[in-house]
């Protein structure tokens, strides 16, 4: 009885959190999957959503345009998350030892992860543009490279490498630095005791157990990066051409600019089943290893 | 402690910051009466039907008509009626976007939306939009006395269905012009050294070859001064190089209405031109002209085309008319003032000039839109006032000077456009008598659509990863594959 009644308790105090979850969460996923299941474009002779069944997602597999913005976005994804874990990681390490002006290099490092990507990306263009950005500017003048965003697909690449890497590398940093604070020391002086280097001591005791911490990590930014639009859209509109379309913008542009509201439904899910299938991948390669040996 | 001498600087300070504060709340407020019309009707109009102390809301394009209704138009219809107009000004793919889902979504938050040229018949299909016409007929209270339909231009014709009933009031129309920079083609020396090398007078080009020529020789004579021979709106990414492509360039060699027949077809081998030999030739013309354009041209959309040009970093090519005004005379923004000149654009194909005056064709795109009110507002009365205040004979002419923009017949011999036009070396002139000319966007239903499908082979020919044959080629396939998805 006294159970029951707390079980009560405990789902009258949850309701509010449920139905929170429930009308902006779970309700607008399944609209999309409903919607994904429908031609639905506004300019088609005729309107209004027509039932297809899986029609979108069979079309997906034959679109060009889709598969080249996916594995564009797979290799952008790729690129960001190394370079950004060890960049971060080699930070974190920095700032885990003591200097002069360390909170005030740490305050203002973590700046870019507080500006809205769109924000962002608005910067990066202004000073990448052509005619008055100071990059190509100072690019030109000291060493007489023409770097124009707009025009090669190489400087575009690495400008929008350069912007996710200093957006949110400081992130990378943070957690990992929270991870690393939170080892214990007793493991390490043994370990240091006993004569391990410390390359082996970074192998076989560190990285293990900070493995929790960069699994999070590597998974939130997986899933940023895949997901990566606004900034992009900004700096270099997804061109040169379609050099740096990636899925996200090439969604946006299915249902804003051509109001396929069916087919950019059944991209967008998708692209979460891929989200979801690659993390488990990560995950598998990360851990396997660990849980084959216990 | 502050000492005595940074009291008094602080105390100086702050009086004259209040000054200049004061001296341009006065300077607005004055602005804002700028824009007259029947102030006392529209005030009656306001009480009797219930509009005093709405609010309507607006989205438009950040353009300078755009900017023009929310500094001047709008202060003076809120101080008339006493109603509250909140515009958006925002750019012109967010703008469309936010319109069509509000209209699609009949969610109902916007009173009045632009509604550009090319778009209206996809409006119209959808039934998004009030009849404005009936409101006003329907409502005798509405009826401004000072609003007639009759005293807009023909491109008010644009906005009308089947029945002839008025779905938009037209708040802008200017063609695209050949403008060039009169300074570098008047210089003695430059005259000289064209001549010596091309055997013919530098003057503005009436086909290709000319304008490459023109283009190629100041792109030489420019090097180390920032200059270059031509724009081009080759920006990848947004349709903007769509629209050059299609609107501006494909026509002067003959290829009407985006090479799509009137049954729907793009490829020439179906009965289109999209990748016809003309097609090709017209696209591989354009973006050849980019060796000759500013390094900035493949992020250029007409907005930065026009800033291309103010900079003085072009000596021709084909501007929106929107931005001639401001080019041409506001020394704040440009550094051309007084020294631009407007022509019509050269052809590939000497045919098209006779096309063009016999209505058969045209030689390039007459760009406007309008205020229309979605079915879904819930202000359609309050928001129909308006755009018979807007759509005033008395507003037009200073909206004219400050956006270069003419949608009624009579503002052509307004005073305010003449002196305007003198400054603009006769672009009013110039649209008045040649405006015929050119032409809007063809009546499609689907004009986004296939503009999507479309534009991506087009950014790949820019970017060179393509020939622009290929793009053409495959651009048609994949257009009569959209049209037939959408059953056309």
């Amino acid at each position: 009885m006294k159970k029951s009644n707390t079980n009560r308790l405990g789902w009258i105090l949850l309701s509010p959190s449920l139905f929170i979850l429930g009308v902006a969460g779970l309700a607008p996923f399944f609209y999309v999957i409903y919607v994904g299941t429908h031609s639905w474009n506004i300019f088609s002779k005729e309107r209004g959503k027509v039932f297809v069944g899986v029609q979108n997602y069979r079309d997906l597999v034959f679109d060009s345009a889709f598969l080249g913005t996916l594995s564009r976005t797979l290799f952008f994804s790729f690129l960001v998350v190394s370079i950004e874990l060890i960049l971060g990681f080699m930070l974190a390490l920095s700032l885990m030892k003591d200097f002069r002006g360390k909170t005030f290099f740490r305050t203002v490092y973590v700046l870019p992860v507080v500006v809205a990507p769109i924000a962002v990306g608005a910067t990066w263009r202004l000073m990448m543009a052509q005619g008055h950005g100071p990059v190509p500017f100072f690019l030109n003048k000291f060493f007489g490279w023409e770097f124009n965003t707009g025009a090669s697909t190489t400087q575009a690449w690495i400008a929008i490498v350069l912007m996710d890497v200093w957006h949110w590398t400081p992130f990378v940093t943070l957690t990992l630095l929270a991870g690393l604070l939170a080892i214990p020391r007793e493991p390490i002086e043994a370990a240091s005791v006993d004569g391990a280097n410390t390359f082996q001591m970074y192998r076989f005791l560190i990285i293990p157990m900070l493995l929790p911490v960069i699994l999070i990590t590597v998974f939130i930014r997986v899933m940023d990066s895949l997901r990566s639009m606004e900034d992009v859209y900004m700096l270099t509109n997804g061109g040169p051409g379609s050099s740096t379309t990636f899925v996200g913008l090439h969604i946006f542009r299915t249902v804003f600019a051509k109001q396929e509201y069916g087919y950019g439904s059944s991209m967008s899910l998708l692209v979460l089943y891929f989200t979801i299938v690659i993390c488990w991948l990560l995950f598998n390669a990360l851990t396997g290893k660990e849980s084959k040996k216990k | 402690m502050l000492n005595t001498r940074k009291r008094r600087s602080l105390a100086l300070a702050s009086v004259i910051s209040s000054l200049a504060l004061v001296l341009s709340g006065c300077s607005s407020s004055s602005d804002s009466g700028s824009a007259s019309g029947d102030d006392a009707w529209f005030a009656s109009a306001a009480e009797k039907l219930e509009c005093k102390g709405k609010t309507i809301k607006g989205v438009t394009e950040n353009t300078p008509p755009g900017q023009y209704v929310k500094s001047d138009i709008i202060p003076a219809f809120e101080k008339a009626t006493g109603m509250k107009v909140d515009l958006e000004t925002t750019s012109w793919d967010e703008m469309y976007s936010k319109a069509i889902n509000d209209m699609e979504a009949k969610t109902g938050i916007y009173d009045f939306v632009y509604i550009e040229q090319d778009i209206i018949y996809q409006y119209l299909k959808n039934d998004y939009l009030a009849n404005i016409s009936k409101e006003i007929a329907n409502n005798p209270d509405l009826k401004a006395p000072s609003f007639d339909f009759a005293k807009f231009t023909s491109f008010i014709n644009d906005f009308k269905n089947a029945d002839g009933d008025v779905f938009g009031i037209p708040m802008e129309a200017f063609v695209k012009v050949y403008l060039y920079r009169t300074d570098l083609f008047n210089d003695p020396a430059n005259k000289e050294a064209f001549k010596a090398k091309y055997k013919r007078d530098l003057v503005p080009a009436t086909n290709y070859k000319e304008y490459q020529d023109i283009a190629d020789f100041f792109t030489a004579y420019g090097k180390d001064k920032e200059l270059w021979g031509t724009t081009v709106q080759a920006v990848t990414g947004h349709p903007a190089s769509f629209y050059e492509l299609f609107e501006s360039i494909l026509p002067t060699n003959g290829v009407y209405n985006w090479g799509i027949s009137k049954n729907f077809k793009a490829s020439a081998a179906a009965g289109g031109s999209m990748n016809s030999k003309a097609a090709k030739d017209a696209f591989a013309f354009w973006v050849g002209l980019l060796k000759d354009a500013p390094p900035e041209s493949k992020q250029s959309t007409w907005t930065e085309v026009g800033t291309t040009f103010a900079a003085g970093r072009a000596a021709q090519g084909w501007v929106y008319g929107e931005n001639v005004a401001w080019i041409a005379t506001d020394a704040a923004k440009s550094k051309v003032v007084g020294k631009v000149g407007v022509a019509l654009p050269p052809l590939g194909n000497p045919q098209v000039l006779a096309d063009s005056k016999s209505g058969a064709g045209y030689l390039g795109y007459y760009d406007g839109g309008a205020f229309g009110v979605p079915a879904s507002s819930k202000n359609i009365t309050c928001s129909v006032l308006f755009q018979q205040y807007q759509g005033q004979e008395s507003v037009q002419a200073k909206w004219a000077a400050a956006g270069s923009r003419i949608v009624m017949d009579s503002t052509y011999n307004d005073p305010i456009v003449q002196a305007q036009d003198e400054k603009t070396n006769g672009y009013y002139t110039f649209m008045k008598d040649q405006g015929s000319l050119f032409r809007g966007a063809p009546a499609f239903p689907f004009h986004t659509s296939v503009r999507e499908v479309v534009a991506p082979f087009i950014y790949d020919a820019i970017a060179g990863k393509i020939s622009t044959s290929d793009a053409l080629d495959k651009a048609a396939k994949a257009a009569d594959a959209e049209m037939k998805k959408l059953g056309y």
